[in-house]
């Protein structure tokens, strides 16, 4: 293990229950450790972020229409071009022909840096200045199941932690009542919020946002039928019947740890419920965030929460928002996926920005991958108007703000069809690095030993980006 | 926020699988030179320059091997690439600078990978890499030998020990004589309530009855505790157990992959097979062997021969990313897949390593790793379907008896007969609207006004009945019974060896490797006749008794679902980074007796249960405490959480709820709720979506309910989603228990203890007079014995202060005590 803050030799000697048994899978993520394992660890070196929040837009969103338009492309609207694609393996449906499809929506320079922005995101368009856009980044795989998965832990396949969990393991948690890695709406199933073989109280807490302010957002939050005081009777005589066992036999970390994760459990009970409940913001931030306005309502709800979160010091939010799958009529779906989250994204930016949070906050806006520049058409016989775009992880936009990233900047360039890159390329190992190195952790030391070797968050690979990072 | 700056730790932090001996690592620059040089200089070797500079290159370019620390430093047809020392002078450094050669042509290095470089080459360009141009790597093997796990399996002569009266039978000798060796006692026996309760979890995963704790009080024979175990292991119970272990071994889950909800139709005839061959008590040997090349034994009747096809299924069931694009990448990946599962489950190897370089700690050189992957290359499991990029598993047919037969061709007649009735019915319904609209059509608006509106109304009905029976239609075709058919694989027509992947990519490929096994474990080499994969060869290689680790994995895994932990705790991996066995002369003793006994795991079993080690109490003891705090010396028996399954199904048996009986498809495909899309000319594969439950499925044992991948584990299975149950994309001999606050909240608040404590509530008072017998019942029924005299007072107590509802709380509270949750 080597957490941050401490070398493995020195872990070994300190820990207490540093038997040896680091080469043994999970041993020391089981129960019989008794020290806590979200106490807060210090970084590497000085962090320049101190917390994560991670939009994660689920489907594929469309780089070409959004952020990055491409001459070469609108010029060539509709006309049949060459392959722009070698000889790769991959199997492409709906995409007979190469037709090169211009944006959907008008996109101008906006700010004063002049990033670029479709008019299909007006209030994003407002922070514009606050973002920094990567504009060449890979990932490996074309399919959404394993592209998320890579976005999430580093693998295409295999179950590994997710970089929240990572991150919670790096650093610990800055408030103990509370999950150090919240996860909102989370994508399709666990694994993308999983600790693997982390020790599993870095595990992402999974959490819906209720349309209402009446249904909890954590499960089993509360007791549905007993009163509190008879809850707390309960506890007691509960507590009472593993204290007795435990001192019949006087040792047993196990019991130890459940002991107290009843007394954590009744304490979120305590401090969770009010921070989920919304009804105390003021109408002028809720309608910040576009709360209450039909389409951006559910979004809303969940950028606030993610403020709130961070605010009391969760390191790793995550917020998913999806329906960005255009393999069809994107002109016509485009503007209807946009609604849903401009308000959101350009309210929980903004708010960070008044709140002075923003410096220490890194929000990360992401899908899995982008779109290609030609367009789709599953049906084959559909008229261009109504075709989509395909997937496309060989080259797509992220965009990143706070943190102490460049604001109002572009980083990366792509070719004349928008598909590979040509300048400033950015894995997706390369993202994960650099995440690490703002929160102040060297990305090839943060390791977990599993399955007879050490593992990171970035395998074998990643360079932090350091074009991108405001000098110290 | 306090900063600290810690740069290396003294200690090579990453390389995948890197060797660091922590116990004796050293700090001389020598180390510290190869630390670097395995931290950052091979690593980048052999992602940027051994595609072309290397053994496995087809052709050496420019002569130059980057490989080997000789050719390195001899160099090629240039000159040598470095100069150690001095990186100025160094061909390589220029090169990779693009000054003189552009290397790597496609991609300049990054700027720290170039520094990186010039650091190696500054400190004298240290390279730990010894071996001459000759192929290096399979002399490793034949070293490796010495590891005592790939020694052959050698059974010592029982021990002698000082209290000669505590063993009961020969494995006590074993853990006594360790224990008097290091001046220890074990503590005294359990009572016969603990025995009882862990015995029948540990063999059932069931808790025992109150008619059963009863029996065993009364029975005052010496042969009580024999009687326990041999009715344990002849209830179907244990085989629906101990098959739930093994199937965290194979990744098992009722869908394909993780993408799309695509279901696994046939998946459960593979979790079947296992229950039934543990109840069975089918020899080990024989269980392996089918599950890598049943398909290819030649049974006699149809009953094995099925299973034989159906036990293949352990090569497919993990998680296959049926949607990648790139077939060949999936072929290659679900080789790998399959030779990682094979190899840890039956050998406690991690081969998977050298899927890319040789491994770094364990004696396996690369071209082990393609000569096993050649035989499982040379065997389909997936095929390319007409939906969109999307593969399937290949489904096999089941040859089936006269009497399977018989009882097939009706079903197949009723089903005919049903899809004949919907679509007459479909029919009728739609001459009846035809009619109805003609009839309107020629009506008049003025006079028969309330007739039309009433025939638009039928007209409605008619078209939504019409629309459930294209529902129902579609359904029935889809669902078409017939021949049994499993998940599984079969031979290619021409089975050839494999070629070496760089990296793992398909379309980087070094030498060919001849098909075999692994070296460091075999000393005659593998005779794969021409024509044949080699999967059965493989599969007699490792069911051999002769095979040093197989017997021993296998007495080592079963040993640690009985004491908590293996005697090798690292129970999935008995390489060099495993851990040793904490007592190997039992080991080998325990591996030897499940070999001569005919590999039968009943046997050991009863072995095992019935010693004195696993009679002991988990009391605590100081001595023992003070010398062995981690009891890896047995002074005493381990306590362990129970698992999400046994904690389900106890819950169940407690309020007389549990179906014992099960088996049978998990996912209740028969409900069209159920059935996403199975429209064949969908571009997506046929998928579920879970909503409708078979009336019968909350109380099933957890082992037959469904178990996804693509979300959290759905419907009555959802408390395996709180109490760890292994992510079903893994595979892993040994499962993680965490106490996070989740669980607690869980075990507070959820609905489903609620409803259970209900239900006992409800029971206790349905059989017992008074207050006094409920508790005794309630004690019986939850903790497996009588409750105490204190424990009586304070329960009295707190059910009259409490009230209303007192005994439902009360029952809430023991279901989530510690107590309950342990077994002791």
């Amino acid at each position: 293990m080597n957490r941050v803050g401490l070398g493995r030799r020195q872990l070994l000697q300190s820990a207490a229950c540093g038997f040896g048994g680091l080469a043994l899978n999970g041993m020391l993520a089981d129960t019989s450790c008794a020290a806590s394992p979200l106490a807060e660890h210090a970084p590497h070196f000085p962090a320049r972020a101190r917390r994560v929040i991670f939009l994660f837009i689920a489907g594929g969103p469309s780089q070409g229409d959004l952020f990055a338009p491409k001459a070469y492309i609108s010029k060539h609207h509709g006309q049949e071009i060459s392959s722009p694609v070698g000889d790769d393996g991959q199997i492409r449906v709906g995409v007979d022909r190469f037709l090169p499809m211009a944006p959907v929506a008008p996109v101008r320079p906006r700010g004063d840096a002049g990033l670029m922005m479709s008019d299909l995101l007006p209030h994003m368009s407002g922070v514009a200045d606050e973002l920094c856009m990567l504009r060449a980044m890979v990932s490996d795989n074309k399919a959404h199941a394993p592209a998320s998965l890579q976005f999430h832990t580093g693998h295409i396949a295999e179950a590994r932690p997710s970089m929240g969990a990572w991150i919670s393991y790096g650093l610990g948690t800055q408030n103990e009542n509370l999950p150090s890695f919240i996860t909102i709406h989370p994508p399709s199933g666990p694994r993308s919020y999983g600790a693997s073989f982390l020790p599993a109280i870095h595990q992402g807490t999974p959490l819906r946002v209720p349309g209402n302010d009446r249904d909890p957002a954590i499960s089993n939050l509360r007791d549905p039928s007993a009163n509190l005081q008879i809850q707390r009777q309960r506890l007691d005589f509960l507590q009472g019947v593993n204290q007795r066992l435990l001192n019949r036999v006087k040792t047993d970390a196990q019991m130890e740890g459940i002991i107290e994760s009843f007394e954590l459990a009744f304490r979120m009970q305590a401090e969770a419920p009010s921070l989920v409940d919304l009804t105390g913001e003021s109408g002028e931030t809720l309608d910040l965030y576009g709360i209450g306005d039909g389409p951006s309502d559910r979004n809303g709800r969940a950028c606030l929460l993610a403020r709130r979160f961070s605010e009391s010091g969760v390191r790793f939010v995550q917020v998913t928002m999806g329906g960005w799958d255009h393999h069809g009529d994107i002109a016509a779906a485009l503007p209807n996926s946009c609604r849903g989250v401009d308000k959101p994204i350009a309210g929980l930016i903004g708010d960070l920005k008044r709140r002075g949070l923003l410096e220490e906050t890194l929000v990360v806006w992401s899908g899995e991958f982008g779109r290609t520049y030609w367009s789709q058409d599953l049906s084959g016989k559909n008229p261009l108007v109504k075709h989509g775009r395909e997937h496309q992880q060989e080259s797509f936009c992220t965009l990143l703000a706070g943190g102490c990233v460049k604001p109002g900047f572009v980083h990366g360039e792509t070719d004349d069809h928008g598909y590979q890159p040509i300048e400033g390329r950015v894995h997706l190992h390369d993202l994960h690095a650099t995440l690490l190195h703002l929160l102040g952790i060297d990305h090839e030391q943060l390791t977990y030993p599993h399955n007879g070797r050490d593992h990171r968050l970035t395998d074998v690979y990643g360079n932090v980006v350091d074009e991108i990072l405001q000098s110290a | 926020m306090q900063a600290t700056v810690i740069r290396y730790c003294g200690l090579p932090v990453f390389v995948a699988c890197l060797a660091v001996s922590l116990a004796t690592a050293d700090d001389t620059a020598t180390d510290a030179g190869d630390a670097f040089f395995e931290q950052r200089i091979r690593p980048l070797l052999v992602e940027h320059c051994y595609a072309c500079h290397s053994g496995r290159a087809k052709k050496q370019k420019g002569g130059l091997r980057l490989d080997l620390r000789s050719t390195v430093r001899s160099g090629g047809e240039s000159g040598p690439a470095i100069v150690p020392g001095r990186p100025e002078q160094s061909l390589l450094i220029s090169a990779v600078r693009h000054e003189s050669l552009k290397m790597p042509p496609e991609r300049k290095l990054s700027d720290r990978a170039i520094a990186d470089l010039v650091h190696w080459i500054e400190l004298g360009a240290p390279d730990p890499r010894d071996g001459t141009a000759a192929p290096s790597s399979d002399s490793v093997a034949v070293d490796g030998r010495a590891h005592w796990a790939f020694q052959p399996v050698a059974p010592p002569a029982r021990p002698a020990v000082r209290a000669t009266d505590w063993p009961r039978n020969a494995l006590d000798y074993f853990v006594l004589a360790r224990l008097e060796q290091a001046e220890l006692q074990p503590v005294a026996d359990a009572d016969r309530y603990t025995w009882l309760r862990r015995v029948t979890f540990d063999l059932t995963g069931l808790a025992p009855t109150v008619a059963e704790i009863r029996a065993f009080q009364q029975d005052t024979s010496p042969r009580a505790w024999h009687a326990v175990v041999d009715r344990l292991l002849a209830t179907p119970a244990y085989g629906q157990r101990w098959a739930r272990h093994w199937l965290d071994l194979v990744g098992y889950a009722d869908q394909i992959g993780t993408s799309n909800n695509v279901f696994a139709e046939h998946a459960w005839r593979y979790r079947d097979y296992v229950v039934a061959a543990l109840n069975a008590d089918k020899p080990y040997a024989q269980f392996v062997r089918e599950q890598i090349a049943g398909d290819l034994l030649t049974p006699e009747t149809p009953v094995e021969r099925a299973a034989g096809i159906t036990a293949t299924g352990f090569l497919v069931l993990g998680d296959l990313e049926i949607v990648e694009a790139d077939k060949a990448k999936l072929r290659v990946d679900i080789v790998d897949q399959q030779l990682t599962k094979v190899s840890r489950a039956f050998l406690g190897l991690t081969i998977g390593c050298a899927r890319c370089h040789d491994h770094k700690f364990d004696p396996i050189p690369q071209r082990d790793y393609y000569a096993i992957a050649g035989v499982f290359h040379s065997s389909r499991s997936v095929f390319k379907t007409d939906r969109g990029v999307w593969s399937d598993v290949l489904a096999r047919e089941l040859p089936e008896t006269a009497e399977q037969q018989r009882v097939s061709a009706e079903q197949t007649q009723r089903h005919q007969q049903r899809l004949t009735a919907l679509k007459a019915e479909r029919t009728e319904a739609e001459r009846q609207k035809k009619q109805l609209a003609e009839e309107n059509n020629g009506a008049d608006e003025a006079t028969e006004g309330k007739q039309i509106a009433a025939r638009k109304k039928q007209i409605d009905q008619l078209a939504s009945k019409v629309s459930q029976l294209d529902r129902k239609i579609v359904h029935a075709e889809f669902f078409v019974p017939g021949a049994p058919r499993v998940y599984g694989v079969e031979d290619i027509a021409k089975p050839a060896d494999m070629q070496i992947t760089i990296r793992g990519n398909p379309r980087a490929l070094g030498e060919t490797v001849p098909r075999g096994f692994l070296q460091v474990a075999t000393t005659v080499p593998a005779a794969i006749p021409a024509g044949a994969s080699g999967r059965a060869e493989l599969a007699v290689w490792i069911a051999s008794p002769e095979n040093p680790l197989t017997a021993r994995v296998a007495a080592n895994r079963i040993w640690q679902k009985l004491f908590g932990r293996g005697l090798v705790r690292s129970v999935d991996n008995f390489g060099l980074r495993g851990e040793k066995p904490s007592h190997p002369g039992l080991l080998d003793h325990l591996a030897h007796r499940f070999t001569s006994s005919g590999w039968s795991q009943k046997r050991l079993l009863r072995m095992l249960t019935l010693s004195r080690s696993y009679r002991m109490s988990s009391a605590h003891s100081p001595s023992g405490h003070h010398a062995d705090p981690e009891n890896r010396l047995l002074w005493r028996m381990n306590r362990t959480r129970l698992d999400a399954e046994s904690l389900r199904d106890a819950l169940l048996l407690a309020t007389d709820q549990l179906h014992r009986i099960g088996g049978g498809s998990a996912i209740p495909l028969e409900y069209l709720e159920n059935v996403g899309n199975i429209d064949p000319a969908n571009v997506n594969p046929p998928s579920f979506s879970l909503s409708k439950w078979r009336p019968e499925q909350p109380f099933l044992r957890t082992l037959y309910l469904p178990v996804i991948r693509s979300s959290s584990q759905p419907g009555p299975a959802e408390l395996r989603n709180v109490f760890d149950f292994p992510n079903p994309s893994e595979f892993t001999g040994h499962r993680v228990t965490t106490a996070v606050p989740t669980q607690a909240l869980f075990l507070m608040n959820s609905p489903v203890l609620k409803k259970h404590a209900a239900a006992l509530a409800t029971r206790l008072h349905a059989e017992a007079e008074d207050e006094t017998q409920r508790l005794e019942l309630l004690w019986l029924r939850v903790l497996g014995r009588p409750i105490r005299a204190t424990e009586e007072q304070e329960a009295r107590a707190f059910l009259a202060a409490v009230g209303d509802g007192a005994w439902r709380e009360l029952s809430h509270a023991l279901f989530a005590s510690n107590e309950f949750l342990m077994r002791l």
